[in-house]
């Protein structure tokens, strides 16, 4: 879909840049940024148009190309082509993670991963080779049939093959800095929640054992969004991270054999709150106390997976970081993207961007003229 | 005869268009080599006398030096491999915040790097120019 605002259309094609740049390349992303508002702003002497915007977008060039060439890889491997290298492996790890996380989730609850369709697979694991080949031809088949289709798009339009290539972008994505505060204020809250005297009693007796290990995980993991808030992503928040999901993973695999932890709750009888027993209510009027379990059995899961992806991509991004020269700590970034245009509600509120009106003015004072019609 | 005459013409301009396009891919090609070489000295150069972010030292470049014909594609990668390699540092100033500007300014290890290639850089044209003229 093209638009008519020249914010937007530079918005639209970075978008399609940082498909194919590494990780952590937002620097990149800002500098190419930068050089396109100017470039559009001389174009257009002096105010940036839709015309000026797409111009400079055209003397860009095709996004593979600029980000390839921006990146500097300029290798190819195996069969992949050198530009599609970070977004074909970033995918790939993306599906292995996710593989992984579900496969670990499933097995902590007793589930093998042949069984997951409800009959057992057939040759397995023998039948595991011929599937991926399989797969991968009807991928090949889709993606040559999803590059035919958009030959014709202009550069400011992402590809349907960007699309999917976009979703391991966002796998990757830092932190944001609230969902971080956001870590920490509901660590805090429901660690000192759950280890209210009146809430303990409602636990059944397993999970009063335990407990505590709980809280003391839901503090650390308050402990982690506070680092992550005030130091952004970097390797020692990465490691924090990493090692908080394995310990979380460890402490599921005993609270899932605790079964559902709430056993009494409150119940007001006209004239004061008392203690009613919600397992005893159950078993004593014959009904099975199973959904409980599964929805204590599908939290433990849920938790598990995410504990997992969070371990795989830490580890990834540490190594990715550490390969990059970086260190232990610094301040790193909240996955902000810098956005041209200004909020939908500033906008509402009447504030415009301002860039289109400014000049480009050089350092030392050099004032770039309006080009020659 | 006057048949032949005009097929030996015909033929020889033929002659002078493919000698002349082989030439000119001679020409483009060790233009690329040498431009290969001259870009990281000009960028050097242009950057030790004045910090600049990128896109200022892409106009600079193209202004200053045509036969290089330096584009944003060969700058900025160049730029950034620079600075890996300790030859240049870069800050970024958020002054104006819709353009973010990164500059980059010349270290104390790339102005050495400089002074020894532009030593180099004379020497070579030097030379290269006292075989040119044994030549004509």
């Amino acid at each position: 879909m093209s638009s008519n605002d020249p914010t937007k259309l530079i918005e639209q094609y970075l978008e399609r840049v940082r498909v194919y740049l590494p990780l952590d390349s937002e620097d990149a992303i800002v500098e190419l940024q930068t050089h396109l508002i100017e470039e559009a702003q001389r174009i257009g002497g002096g105010t940036m148009t839709a015309g000026s915007a797409m111009m400079a977008i055209e003397r860009m060039g095709d996004p593979k190309r600029v980000a390839n060439e921006y990146a500097g890889s300029g290798k190819k491997v195996g069969p992949v082509p050198a530009e599609y290298v970070n977004p074909v492996s970033r995918i790939i790890i993306l599906l292995l993670g996710v593989g992984a996380a579900f496969t670990i989730g499933l097995s902590l609850i007793g589930v093998t991963i042949t069984q997951l369709f409800g009959a057992d697979i057939q040759n397995w694991p023998f039948s595991i080779p011929l599937m991926i080949f399989l797969n991968l031809f009807i991928l090949f088949v889709i993606i040559g049939g999803l590059s035919l289709l958009d030959r014709d798009k202009p550069l400011t339009e992402k590809t349907t093959l960007e699309s999917i290539f976009g979703i391991g972008v966002d796998g990757f994505k830092a932190k944001g800095r609230w969902d971080a505060a956001g870590d920490f204020i509901m660590g805090v809250f429901w660690g000192v929640v759950i280890s209210i005297p009146s809430i303990v009693i409602l636990y059944t007796d397993a999970f009063k054992a335990l407990y505590i290990y709980v809280v003391i995980f839901l503090f650390l993991g308050a402990i982690r969004g506070a680092l992550f808030y005030f130091g952004g992503e970097n390797n020692f928040n990465l490691a924090v991270e990493a090692f908080l999901s394995v310990v979380w993973i460890a402490l599921a695999v005993i609270l899932i054999d605790v079964g559902w932890p709430i056993r009494y709750v409150y119940n007001f009888n006209g004239s004061t709150w008392a203690l009613f027993d919600l397992e005893g209510f159950f078993l004593s009027n014959d009904i099975p106390f199973v959904p409980f379990d599964w929805i204590w059995i599908f939290i433990m899961f849920v938790t598990v997976v995410i504990s997992v992806w969070r371990i795989f991509a830490s580890s990834m991004k540490i190594s990715m970081y550490l390969r990059a020269g970086k260190r232990l700590w610094w301040q790193g970034n909240w996955g902000e993207r810098r956005r041209l245009r200004a909020p939908l509600w500033r906008r509402f509120l009447g504030e415009h961007d301002q860039f289109q009106q400014k000049d480009t003015v050089y350092h030392d004072g050099y004032r770039e003229p309006e080009e020659e019609q | 005869m006057m048949y032949s005459t005009l097929l030996r013409t015909l033929l020889k301009e033929v002659n002078t268009v493919s000698m002349s396009k082989k030439t000119q891919e001679e020409l483009d090609r060790w233009s690329k080599e040498v431009k290969r070489g001259a870009v990281t000295l000009a960028i050097l150069a242009l950057l030790s006398k004045r910090k600049a972010y990128g896109y200022e030292a892409v106009k600079l470049l193209d202004a200053k030096m045509s036969f290089l014909a330096l584009e944003q594609g060969t700058v900025y990668p160049l730029l950034r491999r620079l600075e890996q390699r300790e030859l240049l540092r870069s800050e970024w100033d958020y002054e104006d915040p819709t353009k973010p500007k990164k500059y980059y300014a010349v270290t104390d290890e790339g102005s050495m790097a400089l002074s020894e290639m532009s030593k180099a850089w004379t020497n070579l044209s030097r030379e290269i120019q006292a075989v040119l003229t044994e030549v004509e």
